[in-house]
């Protein structure tokens, strides 16, 4: 896997004026979508880092954010805690939930086919959704703050202030996840075993370890992510689940391993689906749009690297 | 330095190493000759942890490593050139260079020191160390593969086939720097096919043939040896 810090230039540039254009012409949708989209880039950020990483697409990704959200919603109406605050328990929990999991089941079938890998992901996915149901009942519940709805108003044009906070954390994210990767032994011990398992472990690096830090520090991310979406999001169980699929596609269109594409990808997807979103009865086809424009980016990849 | 008994090595229910023997003395450069599929790299992969099932013992300094995880038996003092280099294709030459010490504790110190011995023995490598790895030659790439393990500062240096792949020039050019290297404070173990290069290098070798030694001896003994002439020399 790589963490290509190039290539991005001309995508980047054509998703700016792909920008320019939405905003010119339905200016909301512009912001919409790029709210969804930096929230879809920082779901799929870790999912892809995990599949790049230990090679393992795991299914159960948005349930773990399920778990994230549930965890700040009972702080929030047991203890009247804020969702932002409860951002670190939510971490530290995620981080030890997840490393618990990966020791007691993914660790044990990384040396296996994909399908064993999937079949157990999928199986975290369905414990983790039963449980959430077992606990809290399958009602929708949310938590509410003033500071998710302020808003302000520009030459005539009403928008929400909170929503924009997702777009700096995803570019946080991001700025953060490439610094440590650079700069930290761990950071660089991790880039190692992304490029070669076998590499790493003849310089001595502790390949095992960095598999389970980056899988519950993944999932940790989710932790962050959670508490800023709680306050805007109604959640039941199955709220998380769609979220691994959609990260897949993501980390699939920015070809593995490329951090920086998920955020463009991300942003090119979400703002497409907000679009679609925007005109009236239409609503309904965002999904399509989403997962067309995929096929396509997909096809045309595979076409380009044949010729 | 090393000291294997009765080692039996598996992959799964089908055993290729069959009650092996075998021991390097401290700055001894020892040989492993054998054809294709005799078992050399899973010796090797065995003694540094890449492979656990695994009967018998082997002893590292008096310690007995079998059990071990691999970052744990490099972190002891042995390094391996792989058959196959297993290099960071996506990092610079120096980068990767860099790894070789970066997470032994012994050797952190001593990476600026080792750095320069390992340029002063392949100037290529200076010449190119801003290159990205996966781009270079495999000549190239080889030198770097033993680059990086000696950035380690291995008491046991375990090259599996260095020449393999190799125009016979640059396996000339190698196995000239293996000798510098053997002035070192350092134990070799070299697997070879190409006995007539590895034969120059070595002290004294092994000859492994489905997983058994079938005989050992100093290099001049082996140099006449009649097996020897006949089945790797060619003569
Ligand atoms: N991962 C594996 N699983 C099962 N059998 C294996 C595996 N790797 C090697 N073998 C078998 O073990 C035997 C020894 O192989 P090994 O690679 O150790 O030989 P070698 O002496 O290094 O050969 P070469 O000179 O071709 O590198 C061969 O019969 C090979 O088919
Ligand atoms: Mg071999």
């Amino acid at each position: 896997m790589s963490f290509s810090l190039k290539k991005s230039y001309r995508l980047l540039l054509l998703l700016i004026l792909f920008m320019v254009i939405i905003g010119i012409w339905r200016p909301n949708a512009l912001l919409d979508g790029l709210q969804r989209g930096s929230l879809y880039a920082i779901i799929a950020l870790p999912l892809a880092l995990v599949l790049g990483i230990l090679g393992v697409l795991n299914l159960a990704h948005g349930d773990f954010l399920t778990v994230g959200f549930y965890l700040i919603y009972m702080l929030y109406s047991r203890f009247n805690l804020d969702p932002l605050v409860s951002i670190v328990p939510a971490v530290l929990f995620l981080i030890l939930l997840s490393g618990g999991i990966y020791l007691l089941t993914v660790k044990n079938v990384l040396k296996d086919g994909h399908l064993n890998q999937l079949l157990i992901t999928f199986g975290i996915s369905l414990v983790l959704i039963e449980t959430i149901n077992i606990i809290w009942t399958s009602r929708p519940r949310n938590v509410y703050t003033d500071y998710a709805y302020s808003a302000i108003e520009v030459g005539g044009f009403r928008f929400g202030t909170y929503e924009l906070l997702y777009i700096l954390i995803a570019v946080a994210v991001l700025v953060a996840l490439q610094w440590f990767l650079k700069n930290t032994r761990l950071g660089q011990a991790t880039f190692a075993v992304g490029q070669n398992p076998k590499g790493a472990r003849i310089v001595g690096i502790n390949v095992n370890f960095v598999y389970l830090f980056v899988f519950s520090v993944s999932i940790g991310i989710l932790g962050i992510v959670a508490g800023f979406m709680l306050p805007r999001t109604a959640i039941f169980p199955g709220v998380g689940s769609p979220f691994s699929l959609k990260s897949f596609a993501l980390a699939a269109m920015a070809g593995l391993g490329n951090l920086n594409g998920i955020l463009i990808a991300g942003v090119t997807l979400g703002i497409g689906e907000a679009v679609i979103n925007s005109i009236p009865n239409y609503g309904g086809w965002s999904d399509i749009v989403f997962f067309g424009v995929l096929i396509i980016v997909i096809i045309s990849r595979s076409y380009r690297r044949a010729r | 330095m090393l000291k294997i008994k009765n080692l039996d090595v598996s992959y799964g229910k089908i055993q290729v190493i069959w009650d092996l023997n075998l021991n390097i003395k401290d700055n001894e450069a020892v040989g492993i000759f054998g054809p294709n599929g005799a078992g050399k790299s899973t010796l090797i992969n065995a003694v540094i942890g890449l492979i656990n099932n695994i009967d018998g013992e082997i002893l590292f300094n008096g310690e007995n490593i079998v059990g071990l995880s691999t970052h744990q038996i490099i972190k002891k003092g042995i390094a391996l050139v792989p058959q196959k280099r297993e290099l960071f294709p996506l990092m610079s030459v120096k980068e990767n260079l860099k790894l070789g010490s970066a997470y032994i504790p012994s050797a952190k110190n001593k990476t600026d020191n080792n750095l320069e011995f390992v340029y002063s023995l392949f100037p290529i490598l200076k010449e190119r160390e801003k290159q990205i790895a996966g781009t270079m030659s495999g000549g190239q790439q080889r030198m770097l593969a033993v680059g990086r393990a000696l950035m380690s500062s291995p008491k046991l240096l375990i090259l599996d086939e260095p020449s393999i792949g190799l125009q016979p020039s640059l396996v000339t050019d190698l196995f000239k720097k293996l000798n510098e290297i053997k002035k070192e404070d350092v134990s070799i173990l070299l697997a070879e096919q190409n006995v007539r290069q590895g034969l120059k290098v070595i002290n004294r070798g092994y000859v492994l043939e489905n997983g058994r030694i079938e005989l050992e001896d100093s290099v001049k003994n082996l140099s006449s040896n009649e097996h020897i002439k006949k089945s790797y020399l060619g003569i």
